[in-house]
C-alpha cells in the first residue's frame, strides 16, 4: 500500500478488457487490409501459409507453454490432420468439411492416446516418445504406398467448396485473397477460444499444473486429466491446420510433415513467447518470413535460422513477449513520472 | 543355407549395434550428469564423418589416424557447446531451454555443412572395404572387424574408467548427486565439462566409423541420432549397462528387419519397441534408481 510503483505488475498480466477488445479489433482489421495491400500472388500465399503456421504455433504452445508437455512431434499431428482429411476426400468423396471435422478429431484423438504416455512421463522421456511418434507417422505416410503413394504424393487436391449463400457466390476459394480470409478468420477464432479458456479457472488449473505437479495434485486437480485434454487440444489444432495445409498447396507429400517441421514450429512458439498466446502468433509470423526475406543468401538462410533460436534462448528466453515488456518498461520509465 | 543368412545378419546387426552404442552412450552419459539431451550431438557424427573423408581422401592419411582427428574433433566440438549453451544456461535451471538451444545449433551445423559439402552423397572407401574375410559362408569384412574392434576396446576403456578410476568414480557421484559430490570437493563443473569431451569424442569416431556404412550427407547424423534416443530410453536413460544391451538389440533388430521385411520398416520397428518400453517399464531394460526431491 505504500508505494505504488512496488506493486508491479504480475508476469502473467491480465490486460484490461477495453484494450483487449482494441486489440482484437485491430487484429480483425489486419487481416482484412493485408491481402489488400499485398496484392500480388507470391506474397499472398505467404500470408497464407503464416495463417497456418501461427495455428500451428499456438496449438503447440498450449501444449508445451500451458501444461508444461514437451512435445516435439507436432509434426505428426499436422500430418495426420491432412492426409486423414485428404485420403476421405479423395478415396471416398468425403464433403470438404466433413473431411475436415474427421481429420481435426483424428488428429485430436491421436494426441490423447499420445499424452496417456505422458502421464507417467515427465519432460525428456515424452519429449523423446513424441519425437518417436512423428518418426513413426512419417514413415507410415512415407511406406504405406497403396494408401498414401508414398514418396510420389497425392496431387490435384481442391480447394473447399465455394461459400453459397441464396445462389450467390460469396466466396471461391481458387481466389487467394478468399482462401487466406477463411484460414486467418478460422485462426482468430482458435485464437478467441484459446484466450478464453487460459482466462477460465481452467487455465489456471493448467498453469499450476506446469509449474509445480506435486503442489497441484495436493490442491486435488486431476493433473492426468488436465494434460491428456490440454494434449488433445493442441493436437486437433494442428490437424486444422493439416487440412488447410493440404487443400491450400493441393499437392501433399510426406516430407512437408518430416521431424523438422516440429522444429521449426518449436522454434516459432520459443521465439514469440512460450506460455503466452499473442508470442507464438508473432513468432510464427516472424519465422515464416524471415526464411523468405533471406531468400537471397541462399543455403546460409537456415544457418540464420539456427542462429537466431540459438541466440534467442541464449539472450532472450522470453522471446518477443519479454522483448516488447521490456521497451515498453522502458518507455513508462523513461516518460513523466506522476 | 538359412542359419548362414541368419548368422551374417547377425555380424552386419552387432557391427551396426556397436556404432550405435558409442553414440548413445555418449548421450547416457550426458544425462547421468546433467539431465539433459543435446541434439547437436548428431552433428558431432556427420562433422567426425566428414572430417574422417576429408583427412583421408584430401592428405591421404591412414583410416586409422583419420578415426583419431574425428575423435579429437568430436571432442573439441563438445567442449565448444559446453561452454557456450549449457554453462550459461544451467544458472536458469530450466530443462527445456538448452534442449531447444542444441535444436538452433543442429539446424545451424547442418545447414553449414549443406552449404560447404552440397546434398550429393559421398562416397567413403577405406582400404578395409574390400578385403573379405570369408568364414562358413559368412563374409566378414576388414572394416567389420576394425567396427566390432575398435568399438569394443572403447566401450571396455570407457567401463574400467567409470568404474576403477577416481575420475570416474567422482562422475558417477555427480551423476548420482551433483551437491552432494560438491559438498566432497569433487568439482561438478570439471566433471560436467570431462563428460561432454568424452561424449562428444565418442560421436565424432563413431562418425568416422560409420561413415563408410551411411549415406553420407550432412544429414546423415539424425538418422543415428534418433535411433541413439530410442536406445537410450530402450536402455535406460543415464544406464551404462542397458545403453550396450539396448544399442545391440536395435542394431539386430535393423538388420532383420532389412532381411526379412523391408528397410523401411526399421524407424517404425524401433519406434515401437520403445513406445511398448514406455508403456510397460518406463525405466528401460535395466533400471537406476532416482529418487526425486520435491
Amino acid at each position: 500500500m505504500s508505494d505504488p510503483a512496488l506493486a508491479q505488475p504480475l508476469p502473467h498480466r491480465q490486460s484490461p478488457p477495453l484494450s483487449r477488445r482494441v486489440g482484437y479489433l485491430l487484429a480483425a482489421l489486419a487481416i482484412i487490409i493485408l491481402p489488400l495491400i499485398f496484392n500480388d500472388t507470391y506474397w499472398r500465399t505467404n500470408l497464407t501459409i503464416c495463417a497456418i503456421n501461427v495455428l500451428l504455433a499456438l496449438g503447440l504452445d498450449f501444449i508445451l507453454g500451458y501444461t508444461g508437455q514437451l512435445n516435439l512431434g507436432h509434426s505428426a499431428f499436422y500430418g495426420l490432420g491432412a492426409y486423414v482429411s485428404t485420403l476421405l476426400i479423395v478415396k471416398f468423396g468425403i464433403p470438404f468439411w466433413g473431411a475436415f471435422v474427421a481429420g481435426v478429431a483424428f488428429a485430436g484423438m491421436a494426441g490423447m492416446v499420445l499424452s496417456l504416455f505422458a502421464v507417467r512421463l515427465r519432460g525428456h522421456y515424452l519429449a523423446i516418445a513424441s519425437l518417436g511418434f512423428a518418426v513413426i507417422i512419417y514413415q507410415i505416410l512415407l511406406n504405406w504406398i497403396s494408401l498414401t503413394q508414398g514418396p510420389l504424393g497425392i496431387y490435384g487436391i481442391s480447394p473447399p467448396p465455394a461459400l453459397i449463400i441464396g445462389g450467390r457466390v460469396i466466396a471461391d476459394f481458387h481466389n487467394l485473397t478468399a482462401f487466406f480470409y477463411l484460414v486467418a478468420a478460422f485462426t482468430f477464432l482458435v485464437y478467441l477460444l484459446l484466450n478464453q479458456l487460459v482466462r477460465s479457472p481452467i487455465g489456471e488449473t493448467l498453469t499450476a499444473i506446469r509449474e509445480d505437479e506435486i503442489s497441484a495434485a495436493s490442491l486435488g486437480i486431476n493433473a492426468a486429466v488436465w494434460k491428456v485434454f490440454a494434449f488433445g487440444v493442441g493436437a486437433a489444432v494442428a490437424g486444422a491446420a493439416g487440412c488447410f495445409y493440404a487443400s491450400f498447396v493441393g499437392t501433399l507429400v510426406p516430407d512437408a510433415f518430416f521431424v523438422a517441421e516440429a522444429f521449426n514450429i518449436l522454434a516459432m512458439v520459443i521465439v514469440g513467447g512460450m506460455g503466452t498466446l499473442i508470442g507464438p502468433v508473432f513468432g510464427a509470423i516472424l519465422l515464416t518470413l524471415l526464411p523468405e526475406m533471406l531468400r537471397g543468401i541462399g543455403d546460409l538462410r537456415l544457418v540464420v535460422y539456427g542462429a537466431a533460436l540459438t541466440l534467442v534462448v541464449l539472450f532472450m528466453p522470453g522471446g518477443l513477449v519479454q522483448a516488447a515488456r521490456f521497451v515498453h518498461e522502458k518507455f513508462r520509465r523513461g516518460g513523466p513520472q506522476p | 543355407m538359412t542359419t548362414t543368412i541368419v548368422l551374417q545378419q547377425a555380424i552386419n546387426g552387432i557391427v551396426l549395434g556397436s556404432l550405435y552404442v558409442l553414440v548413445a552412450l555418449g548421450l547416457t552419459l550426458i544425462y547421468g550428469v546433467l539431465v539433459q539431451i543435446n541434439f547437436a550431438h548428431a552433428d558431432f557424427v556427420t562433422l567426425g564423418a566428414f572430417a574422417a573423408y576429408f583427412f583421408m581422401h584430401l592428405i591421404g592419411a591412414g583410416y586409422f589416424l583419420s578415426i583419431g582427428v574425428a575423435l579429437v574433433l568430436g571432442a573439441a566440438l563438445g567442449w565448444l557447446i559446453n561452454a557456450s549453451i549449457f554453462t550459461p544456461l544451467r544458472r536458469k535451471g530450466n530443462e527445456l531451454l538448452p534442449l531447444i538451444a542444441t535444436i538452433g545449433v543442429s539446424v545451424m551445423m547442418q545447414n553449414l555443412m549443406l552449404a560447404w559439402f552440397g546434398p550429393i552423397p559421398y562416397a567413403f572407401e577405406t582400404p578395409y572395404s574390400s578385403q573379405v574375410i570369408r568364414f562358413a559362408g559368412i563374409f566378414v569384412s576388414w572394416q567389420n572387424v576394425i567396427i566390432i574392434a575398435v568399438s569394443s576396446l572403447t566401450i571396455a576403456l570407457l567401463y574400467a574408467f567409470m568404474k576403477f578410476t577416481f575420475l570416474g568414480k567422482a562422475l558417477r557421484a555427480v551423476s548420482q548427486d551433483r551437491e552432494t559430490a560438491g559438498l566432497m570437493g569433487i568439482n561438478p563443473n570439471q566433471l560436467i565439462m570431462l563428460t561432454f569431451v568424452i561424449a562428444s569424442a565418442l560421436a565424432g569416431m563413431a562418425g568416422a566409423m560409420l561413415a563408410p556404412v551411411l549415406v553420407l550427407t550432412p544429414f546423415a547424423g539424425t538418422s543415428v541420432i534418433v535411433k541413439a534416443f530410442a536406445i537410450v530410453i530402450i536402455g535406460g536413460f543415464g544406464n551404462v549397462e542397458g545403453t550396450i544391451l539396448a544399442g545391440l538389440i536395435v542394431g539386430l533388430i535393423e538388420s532383420y528387419t532389412t532381411q526379412y521385411l523391408n528397410p523401411g520398416l526399421i524407424d517404425i520397428v524401433v519406434f515401437a519397441l520403445l513406445l511398448l518400453m514406455l508403456a510397460i517399464k518406463p525405466t528401460g531394460l535395466i533400471s537406476e534408481r532416482r529418487e526425486e526431491n520435491v
